[in-house]
């Protein structure tokens, strides 16, 4: 090997090294319930999963002199910020990736770009925000708002009150024990799979998209659905007995609607779709 | 000179080169040297504040598009005056500030739409109710599982007593989606030329999304123009039209972040 070719190896590895991603890891203890505020401006995946420790660990990966972390504690509150150091840079460049530990009760407030969000058995208000990236919660529990422009949402056996708005993201809700839903998305799809508990106010809209709802056999809910231009698909004629409740309704003009009761009609869900199709199921 | 003479030298004068009589007391004078010398640290103080105190024309020019529209000024919107004060907007905005700002007003408009929607389809109520015929009030609901299919437009268009006709229901002006629409293009003119997340995914995420929120707008008030009493699609307008600003304030964020 000529001194050339070892000097340009030596070049290309001195390189790659520059630009390799950095580990760091940060602990902080707590008293409460902690607040982890965490504002990604770059691109990157945020997960967090809960411990039995009053702390709350951050571990992040990122190109140190591409990306500023800034890591403060006041008091239980943790804040977490990602900004990018270049002008012009490349887009892996400009990432940053977290991986958050943190009490079961946790208050959480997350916002990124691109990457998913993903939480993983934290109790406590949270509002997590994405343009493109996707949000999965699984056994979460609390007031969950969910705001993404383009990103997906899946919540797999949540609790509590979920809020989602989406344009054009899609939201599923699987196995829920939620009291309260309300999603909006402008042309993604709406997945409602699980019990509407009693009491609870269900609220379902997609401009474009398709709103699917399955239910089960010892639901008690009365059923709202209104389409303008799209179609009510019934596939549950069956369970639906006539809208026990239907002095409250006022059956647009235009819409195409259903309404009806299964069982006693406790909890209300409201479907509508502006020129998407509304589908209603029960499951097996 | 006494200090109260002095004092109105200053408010007169400012705290430029004083005349020679104003010099001379203040020379001998500390309470007076004292106020002078807030006055200079006062005023240094507000120049080193950033110059984001101020919102950006355009929110104006918003806001009184706006006031127009909701029939509380009645002076025309000077559209060619854009270029005035698009000069002076980028030497007065400040990124979060302007964006917070934009937000704001984007989202007071559509709040101030949404909020007198219903003024304006009690309006449009009002008027059909004056125009049915007894028979045409709103039927019972029947307690019974009903799929209903809209009627078709051979049949709406039998029925004359269903609601006011589009033209009619134009004559209402002013019309609040107009209003709206008209803001909310108004914050999008500098969009296309504008460089968003400086990421290529956001970027593309972003307009994409801006235009899915425009393909529908266009959809919901096309379909509002053919039938201006259907409830549902207004609320999907109006809600399209909150996820406009919503979208806007963050694309100028994300643009002003980077610059």
């Amino acid at each position: 090997m000529s001194v050339w070719s070892f000097g340009l190896l030596l070049f290309a590895a001195s390189t790659a090294i520059a630009a390799s991603p950095e580990h760091q890891e940060r602990h902080f203890a707590v008293k409460g319930h902690p607040v982890v505020v965490l504002q990604n401006i770059v691109n990157g995946r945020i997960e967090v999963k809960s411990s039995k420790n009053p702390e709350v660990v951050v571990s992040s990966t990122s190109i140190a002199d591409k990306v500023a972390i800034d890591i403060e504690q006041v008091g239980d509150r943790i804040d977490i910020s990602a900004s990018s150091l270049s002008s012009s840079p490349l887009p892996h460049e400009v990432e940053a990736n977290f991986q958050l530990t943190v009490p079961e009760q946790t208050e959480l407030q997350l916002k990124t770009q691109t990457g998913l969000i993903y939480v993983e058995q934290v109790t406590g208000d949270m509002k997590l925000e994405s343009v493109a990236g996707d949000v999965h919660l699984k056994e979460v529990s609390g007031y969950i708002i969910v705001k993404t422009t383009g990103g997906s949402l899946v919540c797999t056996l949540c609790s509590g009150k979920l809020e989602f708005a989406s344009i054009s993201g899609g939201a599923q809700v699987l196995q829920p024990s939620l009291t309260n839903v309300n999603l909006m998305t402008t042309s993604g799809n709406i997945l409602y799979d699980g019990d509407f508990i009693r009491t609870g106010l269900y609220t379902m809209r997609s401009g474009k998209g398709l709103v699917e709802v399955r239910f089960s056999g010892n639901d008690s809910f009365d059923l709202n659905a209104r389409t303008n231009l799209g179609v009510v698909d019934n596939q549950a004629a069956a369970f639906l007995k006539p809208d026990t409740h239907a002095s409250r309704h006022a059956a647009s003009r235009y819409a195409h609607s259903l309404f009806g009761t299964v069982g006693q009609g406790l909890a209300k869900v409201e479907l509508s779709s502006y020129s998407g199709t509304i589908r209603i199921l029960k499951r097996n | 000179m006494h200090c109260k003479e002095l004092e109105s030298v200053l408010e007169t004068e400012g705290l430029g080169p004083l005349p020679k009589d104003a010099r001379l007391h203040l020379a001998t004078c500390g309470a007076c040297q004292a106020f002078v010398a807030d006055l200079n640290s006062i005023v240094s103080a507000a120049k080193s504040l950033p110059a984001e105190v101020n919102p950006p024309d355009r929110i104006w020019i918003s806001l009184r598009a706006q006031l127009e529209a909701e029939g509380l000024i009645k002076e025309p919107v000077e559209v060619s005056e854009r270029s005035s004060w698009w000069e002076s907007f980028n030497a007065w905005l400040k990124p979060r500030t302007f964006a917070t700002v934009t937000a704001a007003a984007l989202v007071l408009a559509a709040a101030i739409f949404v909020t007198r929607t219903p003024h304006n389809s009690n309006v449009n109520n009002l008027d059909s109710a004056k125009n049915q015929p007894v028979a045409e009030t709103p039927r019972p609901a029947q307690p019974q599982v009903t799929a209903s299919a809209p009627p078709s437009s051979t049949n709406a268009a039998n029925v004359p007593s269903k609601g006011p006709t589009p033209s009619k229901a134009k004559d209402l002006a002013p019309s609040p989606s107009e209003s709206a629409s008209f803001t909310l293009n108004q914050a999008e003119l500098d969009v296309p030329n504008m460089q968003l997340a400086g990421n290529s995914q956001v970027d593309l995420a972003l307009r994409q999304n801006l235009r899915t929120l425009n393909a529908f707008i266009a959809e919901c008030e096309l379909h509002l123009k053919q039938n201006p009493q259907d409830e549902l699609a207004r609320e999907y307008l109006n809600t399209a039209y909150q996820q406009k600003a919503d979208l806007l304030a963050a694309m100028m964020e994300s643009g002003r972040g980077e610059n």
